[in-house]
């Protein structure tokens, strides 16, 4: 933490000075939202309705081919809430990562401002992510129910809990992102090129793991976020209970993830800054 | 009281490393505005940011006991395609000021009027410079530290921050960074010159700029 942000000098740390430099970061973060929010979705509406517009493309396309395919739903859930949950939760995990991984180039000149530090700065990102992935998740789902779909959660709790790993995982693989980009810039597109696509089409967002042939889905259940995904279509609908979600191998992933993102950032903040 | 503590910077250039602050140790006065000197490339900008503490030095500390400014620029900390009443914003929310005032403290002061609603990117140098000082007027520092941006705008404008400086004198002091010597000797009380890594205070303004001259006309 800065010294100059808790406004003293860092000789001795009391708890006066620790409580000063959490509000202080708290400060910048908020700043720093709404900032984001300002430069992202305020001078153009449509910036917004993006956030609403992605998923709903992918979940079209997948419900029309699907339903021409075959006529039962997956597993028994109903076609159009089933791929919703998938694509949507799918985007917990990868907006933040996709937002967070150009944090430290792109605000350079925030860091001009003492209290402002990389962690903050990419923290903000990911907040912001977050925060419009959950309403859209909301709103998407109250409109499914009100055109007619049959939406019926069954343990909303445990869909929050689930949620809640896929953003520490995605905020792990965002702060590994975001802390190595301005050393290496090319992992940028490695991480669009090479990571994105197989993961797009491995995490289950279109498909339960079940429903994939075992050889196959031996090589499947390697991608945590696909777990993730069974574990929130399990918590969510009624009619179905994942065999292959393990709660486990989602957690490990997340919180070791989540650690080697911290860690790195860590270790590499102070040259991420220097390197222009 | 901002002081450095065995303050060592150096960086990577092709022609290898360029060393920019040598183990420097100093302390700024309490209550005296003091002006930095040195060549171009001497490495001023980045002395300025690691007292601001945008930068961290390679090894060393800086210690302050007061509050201090960002290193007020043209641009600094600000974000082109927002406008200046939303950057205004977003100061006074990191510094926990006001935002309402500090947004009308920026508005009148700027005198940007109309343009205070347009983003940073369209304004003029001289109008981001403007934008600038006014905000870090709005936040009452104690310590203001400048990079060369003290000559923006027109005289009369000029004229407009010396005098907001003047009356803040009580209570404000300012580091400012300069290679020229009219703007050190109206705004300091003391100066200190950078030259090859190390950093030299003079507690008499006449000597340094003395000795400026000196090290300006000597052949490289």
């Amino acid at each position: 933490m800065s010294m100059h942000a808790a406004g003293l000098a860092v000789d001795k740390i009391t708890p006066a000075r620790v409580l000063a430099a959490i509000a202080t970061q708290m400060r910048v973060v908020n700043a720093l939202v709404l900032r984001e929010t300002k430069t992202r979705y305020g001078n153009y509406k449509i910036g917004f309705l993006w956030a609403l517009i992605e998923p709903l493309v992918g979940v079209t396309v997948f419900v029309a081919i699907f339903s021409n395919l075959r006529s039962d739903s997956p597993s028994g859930m109903p076609l159009v809430p089933f791929m919703l949950v998938g694509f949507i939760c799918y985007g917990f995990f990868r907006d933040p990562w996709g937002s967070m991984q150009g944090a430290i180039s792109n605000s350079r000149n925030l860091l001009t401002f003492p209290q402002v530090t990389t962690f903050d700065v990419i923290l903000a990102r990911g907040i912001l992510e977050i925060m419009v992935c959950f309403f859209v998740l909301g709103f998407l789902l109250y409109m499914a129910h009100l055109a007619g779909f049959e939406v019926r959660c069954e343990r909303p709790l445990g869909v929050l809990i689930v949620c809640g790993l896929l953003c520490i995982f995605g905020l792990g693989v965002g702060f590994l992102f975001a802390s190595l980009e301005p050393l290496i810039p090319s992992i940028k597109q490695f991480g669009s090129q090479v990571m994105s696509r197989p993961l797009y089409f491995s995490s289950g967002l279109f498909f339960t793991a079940d429903t994939i042939p075992a050889p196959i889905r031996e090589y499947l259940l390697y991608n945590p976020v696909l777990h993730m995904i069974e574990l929130v279509r399990g918590e969510f609908f009624y009619e179905f209970e994942t065999s292959y979600g393990s709660w486990s191998y989602a957690c490990t992933w997340a919180f070791a993830t989540f650690a080697v993102g911290l860690l790195t950032h860590q270790a590499v903040h102070k040259r991420a800054i220097v390197k222009k | 009281m901002i002081s450095l503590r065995n303050v060592s910077k150096k960086y990577r250039t092709q022609a290898g490393y360029k060393v920019v602050l040598d183990n420097v140790s100093l302390e700024f006065p309490v209550g005296k505005s003091v002006g930095i000197l040195g060549l171009n490339g001497a490495g001023k900008s980045t002395l300025i940011r690691i007292i601001g503490d945008a930068e961290p030095p390679d090894s060393g500390s800086v210690h302050c006991d007061q509050r201090v400014s960002w290193p007020l620029g043209y641009s600094g900390g600000f974000q082109g395609n927002l406008t200046a009443r939303e950057n205004a914003r977003f100061v006074a929310r990191i510094y926990g000021e006001s935002t309402r005032y500090v947004e009308e403290f920026t508005r009148e002061f700027s005198e940007l009027g109309e343009y205070f609603d347009e983003p940073l990117k369209s304004y003029s140098a001289g109008m981001q410079g403007r934008f600038a000082f006014s905000v870090s007027l709005a936040c009452n520092f104690e310590y203001y530290l400048v990079d060369e941006a003290l000559e923006t705008g027109d005289a009369r404008y000029r004229e407009k921050f010396r005098m907001a400086f003047e009356e803040r004198r009580a209570n404000a002091s300012v580091i400012l960074v300069s290679h020229n010597e009219q703007t050190i000797r109206r705004n300091c009380d003391m100066a200190a010159i950078l030259h090859e890594g190390s950093l030299v205070l003079y507690e008499d303004l006449k000597e340094a700029l003395l000795e400026y001259n000196i090290l300006q006309n000597q052949p490289r």
